[in-house]
């Protein structure tokens, strides 16, 4: 975690794809993997995503429901975010060495609100009912916690014979 | 730790929602992904699909670990399970279920060389996760699919006639389980497509109307000898239509799906097709379809089976019954008025009356067959011996049916009004009745008039 200020995105600092920006801050679906103390893959369910000024990824995720996805990352695992658009079925794939854990703020909550509520639209174009996608996008406030990453390497996955290809930066 | 139950999770295993699948690689670097498929094999057991996830395909392989989250469409509960990689089958019938669904998914989209299953990736369940969250409750009113399949073959047991049973079938199922559109295919005997023998809940009939071996869920239940549902087309659909654009982007596709011309509804969101075996022959398909997402799930799958099954069984014993009873048969002869002219061509053995088209394939040259007979011998009564001794008729198989393609025949005179009607007259023999004189022309080379 820095602790001093950043005034800017540093120039030596590679930005993301802007296609990779639009998708995970518009109502995708975001899934994570971590490595948990016995070497098991975990896997977990995010609620958001905020990019940084300084490129740092902000994901929110419901605390009760990840636990061991938190405490592999506490623990020092490297970090995989998959952002799946719910309309179109482009995806990709961020990696990073490690992640740091933050608490969720309210200011997080109105951007969360906005993004929840693309992600629900999405999956009622892609033919779920209103109750199915408000239940698969549902977060309790009170429960959300953040993890924060430097992204370090990008991968398209959308399926098909693309799938996998690392995306230059 | 004990040893986990999936049975109560297959729910979570139809597809709705994507499943999330996790892994590391040897060096504890993590990798997710969604993944549309994992198959229940039996409730400590997953298999997962081996087609494109190349960096997870090597992850499983250097740790042979994996968690995957799966969600419940109804109760929105997401679980999570720890699995332990077993092995790659690529025979045998769980391979053969996940690639024939695999096949029927893609056959909507022209993309069957890029949905190809490399291997079902099977899994021990090792360990289930409830993951703390809002649930909601089920709807109390469910339907008891045990139930309703007993009942259906109690029904079917009291039906002594191909055509009753048929129809008997589509009927229960509108009954029993609610299912509105049911159609049901007889195979060709050795050929390469099936042929429809009944529907139900269609505007039009569409008795006569094929579908080719490996075409859509139809024929690839035919061809692999296995049930294949699709629960969310449109999801499916677009899932497949993003892989086909990807595929044709990069030059692997460049034509687009063939349309078959079929009874179906003009927007189904879930199809289900099940094999009729008659001594593990498939000898058709039983097809439901509704307009609603996932219509048909694991117990669904297996409630039909069981009804297939029975149908399959009280087919055979329908047609070893009229076999017995066709020994002993006699003709006799009458008329009819005015003219209609049936013209026959050999080539693909199609029947036109007049100029409307009525029949092709084995049913028409049966048709061909006993009309030439009635106007060379004034004979009106045959049996299906007679026909399945026929070497001209050239049926494909001993096994193949007949009966059905009598029903077939007998369907489509009476959909199309004709002078001709076919009548069952006992076990093993029918009539050839004909309201009109007739005039029989064989198209060929030369033509030929009879």
């Amino acid at each position: 975690m820095p602790e001093k200020p950043e005034p800017a995105p540093p120039a030596a600092e590679p930005a993301l794809p802007p296609e990779v920006v639009a998708l995970a801050q518009n109502g995708a679906a975001i899934s994570m993997a971590a490595r948990d103390a016995d070497g098991r893959p975990v896997v977990g369910l995010g609620v958001g995503c905020r990019l940084r000024p300084d490129g740092r990824m902000r994901i929110l995720l419901s605390e009760p429901a990840n636990l061991r996805l938190l405490a592999a990352i506490e623990a020092g695992s490297a970090l995989a975010v998959t952002f799946v658009s719910t309309r179109a079925f482009g995806a990709f794939q961020v990696k990073a060495g490690s992640a740091a854990r933050c608490p969720a703020s309210p200011d997080d909550l109105p951007e969360l609100d906005r993004q929840v509520a693309l992600a629900s639209d999405g999956l009622v174009e892609i033919g779920f009912n209103r109750t199915q996608a408000a239940g698969y996008t549902a977060f309790v406030a009170g429960e959300l916690t953040a993890i924060e990453l430097r992204p370090e390497r990008v991968f398209l996955q959308t399926p098909g014979p693309g799938a996998g290809t690392e995306i230059a930066r | 730790m004990s040893e986990p139950g999936i049975d109560g999770l297959r729910r979570s295993l139809e597809g709705v929602f994507a499943a999330l699948l996790a892994t590391c690689d040897g060096e504890g670097v993590p990798n997710v992904s969604m993944i549309s498929q994992v198959h229940y094999v039996d409730p400590g057991r997953v298999a997962l699909s081996y087609q494109f996830f190349n960096k997870t395909r090597r992850n499983l392989l250097a740790t042979r670990r994996a968690a995957v989250q799966i969600t419940d469409p109804e109760t929105l509960a997401h679980h999570r399970l720890d699995l332990d990689y077993e092995e790659t089958q690529t025979s045998g019938p769980i391979f053969e279920s996940m690639k024939a669904k695999l096949a029927g998914i893609a056959s909507y989209h022209g993309a069957q060389d890029i949905f190809r299953l490399l291997g079902a990736d099977i899994f021990r369940v090792r360990a289930i996760e409830a993951v703390p969250g809002p649930v909601r409750p089920l709807p109390p009113d469910r339907r008891s699919l045990l139930a309703a399949a007993r009942r259906t073959c109690e029904a079917l047991d009291g039906l002594q006639d191909l055509e009753e049973l048929l129809d008997g079938v589509t009927g229960a199922l509108a009954r029993e389980f609610g299912i509105e559109q049911s159609i049901i295919l007889m195979a060709e005997g050795g050929g390469d497509r099936l042929y429809t023998v009944a529907t139900h809940g269609y505007p039009s009939g569409g008795v006569g109307a094929e579908v080719l071996l490996g075409e859509g869920v139809i024929g690839v239940a035919a061809r692999e000898n296995t049930p294949i549902r699709i629960g969310h087309m449109t999801l499916e659909y677009r899932y497949g239509a993003a892989v086909s654009a990807t595929a044709r982007r990069a030059g692997l596709l460049c034509e687009e799906a063939r349309t078959i011309l079929f009874p179906g509804l003009s927007a189904p969101r879930s199809q289900i097709a099940l094999p009729i075996r008659e001594g593990g022959r498939v000898a058709g398909v039983l097809f439901a379809e509704a307009e609603t997402v996932m219509r048909f799930g694991y117990e669904e799958e297996d409630a039909l089976a069981l009804v297939a099954g029975h149908l399959g069984a009280r087919m055979a014993l329908i047609r070893q019954e009229a076999e017995e009873a066709e020994a002993a048969a006699a003709p006799a002869p009458p008329p009819g008025e005015g003219m209609v002219t049936m013209r026959y061509f050999p080539h693909d053995q199609s029947v036109f009356l007049d100029h409307d088209y009525l029949i092709k394939g084995v049913a028409g040259a049966i048709l061909w067959r006993l009309a030439r007979e009635h106007l060379a011998t004034g004979r009106t009564e045959f049996t299906t011996r007679e026909l399945r001794l026929d070497p001209g008729l050239r049926l494909p198989a001993p096994a193949d049916n007949l009966d059905a393609r009598l029903v077939l025949l007998r369907k489509r005179l009476e959909e199309r009004r004709a002078c001709l009607r076919i009548e069952k007259s006992g076990r093993g023999r029918f009539q050839l009745l004909a309201s009109s004189r007739l005039a029989l022309q064989q198209a060929g080379p030369a033509e030929d008039a009879v």
